[in-house]
C-alpha cells in the first residue's frame, strides 16, 4: 500500500520506515511485515508478544481467600518516557503488601519502542519496578521539565516516581508527600487551581486490609469475591502541586474528602465550559461524583442533581471505567461510564447547563452493554474519519459468575463502537477474532505506537499478559497527529480544546485528563480528516492560567507536529 | 400395619372422640387431652396416620400448651399430606400460620404445603382436562420458569388455535418474547405486535399498555410511550408503574413541569419504590425546585437502602 509521508511524497510507508529504522532494525521491521497482512480485514491486529517482545505477565496472585483486589487489576500506559517521539509501555502489576508475598517478587514493567515494533524492557535500569500491590498508573509532567513522570497507584501506598530525564526514574513519594494510604485505584494529573501546575487527584475504593476481606460465597456456596456493597465506603485524594517538588493535601479543604465514594474510574475536564476542570468519579455500589469546580479551591458535589449519580431507577449502579468527550460535536463534553453486566453502560449527554442525560439506549450503547462488564474505555477516532467511536474492555470481576448467572461469562469480549457524530453503532461482530476474544480485561490505553497516525490500543488483562492491538483501520485516511505543549498553561496542555476545518469537515477535540480505568494514554492527539486531503487551519485554546486561542493556517498532515503555546509549530 | 397397633389406634380414636366431643369435653382435663394428643401425635411420628389424624384434627383446636399444639400441627400435616387428605391439611397449615405467624418451622412447612397442593392441583388438571386451555396455560408457565421457551410458547400457539381471542395468550406471548435470552433482533417489534393483538382483544388490558409503553421507551419512541402509560393508569388508577413510566418518559422527552404531576402520584402510590422519588427528584432539579428535589433524593436513598438485595457473592 502507498501511503503519503510528509516530506516524502509518494513514499510508501514501508519505505519510509526502513529509512527511519536503518540497517539494525530492518530485520525486525521485515519480521512485522511478513506477520502483518498488507490489506486487513479487520480494524484491529493483535501484535503477539513474540513479535512485540513484551514478555511481561500480569499475576494476580489469586487465592482461596478470594482477596477483593486480585480481581481487580492491573492498569497500563502509553507514555514517551525518553521523549524520542515513539510511545513506550508501562505495566502494573500485583506485588507485596499484607494478603500476598510472591515469591520470586513480582514487579512493574517499563518497555522501551525500539521504534521497529518491538519494545525492551527498561524497568530495572529505569528503576520504576514498584513491588507493591498494584492498581493503576497516572503519567504527567508534574514539574514542567519536559519529560513525563509516572504515579503508580496500589493497595497500600503510591508511588510518585520523578522522571530524571536520563532514562531513570526516583521515587519521590515521600518527599512529595503523594503516598496516598489505602486502596488507590484510577489517578489523574490535571490543574484544577488554574496555576499552571498539574495536581493530582487519587480515587480510592474501599476500606479494605486482610483483617477487613469479608468471607463471601456464591449462592452454591463457593468461596467468591465480595460485591462492593458489603465494604465501607471512602475518601479520595485531592493534592495541590506546590512547584517545588511538594504537594499539599487538599482533600479535606476542598470539599472532596466530604464525599466517601468506591471509586474506580475518574476523568478531568471542565463539564461547563467555566475554563476550570471537573472531576467525574465512578463509584462501584455507590452513587457517582461529579465534582464541579467552583474556583477558590472548592469542589461542589452535583452528581444527583446533574443525573449522572444512578441509573434510571435511582440506583447505584457498579460503575468502573469513565471518559469525556464532546461525542456529539455541540461544544460541551459528555461522559461514559463503563458499569457491570444487568447495569448497562451509561453515555451521559451534556444539557449545557450541569445536568446530563444517559442516551445509552438511543445511542445503541445500552443494549450492546447489558451482559458485559466494562472497565478500560475510550473514546478516539480510530479510522481518523473525523467522527469519536469508542472502544471498551470488559471482563467479569466475579469468577464464580458462570454458576450464578446464564447468561453472562467471566471472560468477555471487547467491545469497538464506530460512531458517526449521533449514533454509536456496534461493529464487534464485525471486526475480527479479536473482538470475540474472551478475556479478563481491566485496563485500556491508546497510543499510536507505530507512529502511523492510526491510534493503536493496549489492554491489561487480569493474570494474563496484555493485549497490544495494531490499528490497520485508519490506512487510506489522512490526519495530524498533535502534541500540545503549555508554556503558561500545564505544561501537559490538559483541558486544551482543538478545532480543526478541512473542507465541509470541522471538529474539535478537547485533551482531557485520565479517562479509561487504571490507565493512562499517549499525549498526542490525532485529529482525523477522512480522504480530505488538506486541513484548512487548526486552532488551540489552551487552558488556563493561558487561555489563549491560536489558529493555524493549513498545517501538514499526516505527520506528528508539536504546538508549543505561544511559540508555534515545531516539527517532531 | 399391625393388628394390635391398629386396636390402639381404634381405642384411642374412641376415647378421644369421648374426651374432644363438645357435649361431653366439660367433665375432661387439660391433661387428659394433652395425654390423647401427645399419644396420638407420637403414633403419626411412628407412621401410623390414619388412626392418628382424627385425633389430631380435633385435638389442635383445644389444646393449650403451645408446644403440644406446634407439635400436633405439625404433625396433622405430616398425616393429612401422607394420606393425600387436602381438606385436613389446608386446615392444619392454616392453624399453624394463625397460631404461629412468624415461627420459622412452621413457615418452612407452609411453603411445602402450598407447593405440594399446588403440584397436586396441576396434576388433578391434567388428569381431567389435559388438552384444555387451561392445562395449556400452566404447561406454559411451568416451561417459562424452567427456561424452556420454545415449549411454552407452542403452548401460547397451540391455545391460540384453539381459541384465537383467548385473553391473556397475545401478553404472555409479548412477556415471553421479552423474558428469554438471545432473542431474535426483531424481538422488540414482535412483543409489540403481540401487546397490540392483545389490545384488540381485550381493550381494558392495563398490563398490556403497561408493557407496550415500556417497550416504547426501549426503542425510543417516546410519544408511543406516553401514549401507553397514560391508557395503562387511567384502565388502572392505581396502578403506580403506569403513572412512574409515564413521568419517566415526559422526562426523557425533556417535559420536566410534565413529568411532575404522574411522579407525584406514583411516589404516593408507592412511597417504597426508589424509581419514584428519584425521577421525581430530577423532574424537581430540573424546573428550579432545589429543595423538593433534595427531599426526594433523600427518599430515594432511604428506599434504596430498604431494599437492597444481597444479589451476587454475599458474606458467609
Amino acid at each position: 500500500m502507498t501511503r503519503f509521508v510528509p516530506g516524502c511524497p509518494g513514499v510508501s510507508r514501508r519505505a519510509f520506515l526502513r529509512t527511519l529504522a536503518g540497517a539494525a532494525g530492518f530485520a525486525a521491521l521485515e519480521k512485522i511485515w511478513a506477520a502483518t497482512p498488507q490489506s486487513s480485514l479487520y480494524p484491529f491486529e493483535e501484535v503477539p508478544a513474540e513479535i512485540s517482545r513484551i514478555a511481561w505477565v500480569h499475576t494476580a496472585g489469586k487465592s482461596p481467600a478470594k482477596y477483593l483486589p486480585e480481581t481487580t487489576g492491573a492498569g497500563c500506559a502509553f507514555l514517551d518516557y525518553d521523549n524520542d517521539g515513539w510511545m513506550d509501555i508501562y505495566l502494573v502489576n500485583s506485588g507485596k503488601c499484607d494478603f500476598y508475598d510472591p515469591n520470586p517478587p513480582l514487579r512493574n514493567a517499563l518497555y522501551r519502542n525500539n521504534r521497529d515494533g518491538t519494545f525492551t524492557d527498561v524497568t530495572e535500569k529505569a528503576s520504576v519496578g514498584a513491588g507493591g500491590y498494584g492498581q493503576g498508573v497516572a503519567v504527567g509532567d508534574y514539574d514542567g521539565d519536559g519529560f513525563p513522570d509516572i504515579y503508580v497507584t496500589q493497595y497500600g501506598r503510591s508511588i510518585l516516581y520523578h522522571n530524571n530525564g536520563d532514562g531513570t526514574f526516583t521515587d519521590v513519594t515521600e518527599k512529595a508527600g503523594v503516598a496516598a494510604p489505602g486502596w488507590s485505584s484510577s489517578a489523574v494529573w490535571f490543574d484544577y487551581d488554574n496555576d499552571g501546575r498539574l495536581d493530582l487527584f487519587v480515587c480510592q475504593f474501599v476500606e479494605f486490609s486482610k483483617s477487613k476481606n469479608l468471607p463471601c460465597v456464591t449462592y452454591n456456596n463457593r468461596p467468591g469475591y465480595c460485591v462492593p456493597r458489603f465494604y465501607e465506603p471512602t475518601a479520595s485524594w485531592l493534592f495541590h502541586n506546590n512547584g517545588d517538588g511538594t504537594f499539599a493535601d487538599v482533600s479535606r479543604s476542598s470539599g472532596i474528602a466530604a464525599h466517601l465514594g468506591k471509586a474506580w474510574g475518574v476523568v478531568a475536564a471542565d463539564l461547563n465550559n467555566d475554563g476550570r476542570m471537573d472531576l467525574f468519579v465512578a463509584n462501584d455500589t455507590s452513587p457517582n461524583f461529579l465534582f464541579m469546580n467552583r474556583g477558590n479551591g472548592k469542589f461542589e458535589e452535583v452528581g444527583a442533581l446533574a443525573g449522572v449519580a444512578f441509573s434510571q431507577t435511582g440506583r447505584a449502579r457498579s460503575g468502573m471505567g469513565v471518559d469525556a468527550a464532546d461525542f456529539n460535536q455541540d461544544g460541551w463534553l459528555d461522559l461514559f461510564v463503563a458499569n457491570i453486566d444487568h447495569e448497562m453502560s451509561s453515555l451521559y449527554i451534556n444539557n449545557h447547563d450541569e445536568t446530563f442525560d444517559d442516551d445509552a439506549a438511543s445511542t445503541g450503547i445500552a443494549v450492546a452493554t447489558r451482559l458485559m462488564s466494562g472497565w478500560g474505555v475510550k473514546f478516539f477516532d480510530y479510522d481518523n474519519d473525523g467522527n469519536l467511536d469508542l472502544i471498551l474492555a470488559d471482563g467479569n470481576p466475579d469468577d464464580q459468575i458462570e454458576t450464578i448467572e446464564k447468561d453472562v461469562t467471566y471472560r468477555e469480549p471487547m467491545l469497538l463502537f464506530h460512531g458517526d457524530g449521533k449514533l454509536l453503532r456496534n461493529v464487534s461482530a464485525e471486526s475480527g477474532p479479536l473482538f470475540s476474544k474472551h478475556i479478563s480485561a481491566r485496563g485500556l490505553a491508546i497510543g499510536d505506537f507505530d507512529n502511523d497516525g492510526a491510534v493503536d490500543v493496549l489492554v491489561s488483562i487480569n493474570d494474563a499478559a496484555p493485549l497490544l492491538l495494531r490499528n490497520t483501520a485508519a490506512r487510506g485516511n489522512h490526519w495530524l497527529g498533535v502534541r500540545l505543549v503549555g508554556k503558561q498553561s500545564n505544561r501537559d496542555a490538559i483541558g486544551a480544546r482543538l478545532t480543526w476545518r478541512s473542507g465541509d469537515l470541522q471538529r474539535s477535540r478537547t485533551k482531557v485528563g485520565g479517562g479509561s480505568y487504571l490507565s493512562s494514554h499517549d499525549p498526542r492527539l490525532v485529529l482525523g480528516i477522512g480522504e480530505r486531503s488538506r486541513i484548512d487551519w487548526l486552532e488551540v485554546k489552551w487552558p488556563q492560567p493561558g487561555g489563549g486561542t491560536e489558529r493555524f493556517a493549513a498545517p501538514p498532515i499526516d505527520r506528528y507536529i508539536a504546538i508549543v503555546e505561544g511559540e508555534g509549530v515545531r516539527t517532531m | 400395619m399391625t393388628p394390635h397397633r391398629g386396636l390402639i389406634g381404634l381405642v384411642l380414636f374412641l376415647s378421644a372422640g369421648s374426651i374432644l366431643s363438645p357435649a361431653q369435653n366439660s367433665g375432661k382435663t387439660d391433661s387428659q387431652l394433652a395425654k390423647v394428643a401427645q399419644d396420638a401425635a407420637s403414633q403419626a411420628e411412628s407412621g401410623h396416620c390414619s388412626q392418628a389424624l382424627p385425633i389430631l384434627a380435633k385435638a389442635s383446636g383445644h389444646l393449650t400448651n403451645g408446644e403440644l399444639k406446634k407439635r400436633v400441627e405439625l404433625d396433622g400435616v405430616r398425616c393429612a399430606t401422607l394420606l393425600q387428605s387436602w381438606s385436613q391439611l389446608t386446615d392444619f397449615v392454616r392453624a399453624l400460620q394463625r397460631d404461629f405467624p412468624r415461627d420459622p418451622e412452621a413457615l418452612y412447612t407452609a411453603v411445602h404445603v402450598y407447593s405440594d397442593l399446588s403440584t397436586h392441583a396441576a396434576e388433578e388438571l391434567a388428569r381431567a382436562a389435559p388438552t384444555s386451555i387451561p392445562a395449556l396455560e400452566l404447561d406454559a408457565e411451568a416451561n417459562e420458569v424452567q427456561g424452556r421457551w420454545d415449549a411454552a410458547e407452542k403452548d401460547y400457539r397451540t391455545i391460540l388455535k384453539t381459541n384465537p381471542r383467548y385473553p391473556g395468550i397475545h401478553f404472555r406471548l409479548a412477556r415471553l418474547l421479552l423474558s428469554r435470552p438471545n432473542p431474535g433482533s426483531d424481538f422488540q417489534q414482535q412483543a409489540r405486535n403481540e401487546l397490540q393483538e392483545e389490545l384488540d382483544i381485550d381493550p381494558s388490558n392495563a398490563g398490556a399498555e403497561y408493557v407496550s409503553g415500556e417497550l416504547a421507551s426501549q426503542m425510543q419512541d417516546l410519544p408511543a410511550a406516553v401514549e401507553h402509560f397514560a391508557k395503562a393508569k387511567t384502565l388502572d388508577p392505581n396502578f403506580g408503574d403506569a403513572y412512574l413510566g409515564l413521568g419517566m418518559a415526559l422526562l426523557s422527552e425533556k417535559k420536566y413541569e410534565d413529568a411532575i404531576a404522574p411522579l407525584e402520584m406514583a411516589v404516593r402510590l408507592e412511597p417504597g419504590n426508589p424509581a419514584g422519588h428519584y425521577n421525581l427528584a430530577t423532574a424537581y432539579a430540573r424546573t428550579g425546585r432545589k429543595e423538593a428535589a433534595e427531599r426526594e433524593f433523600a427518599l430515594q436513598q432511604q428506599t434504596t437502602q430498604h431494599d437492597d438485595g444481597q444479589g451476587g457473592t454475599s458474606p458467609q
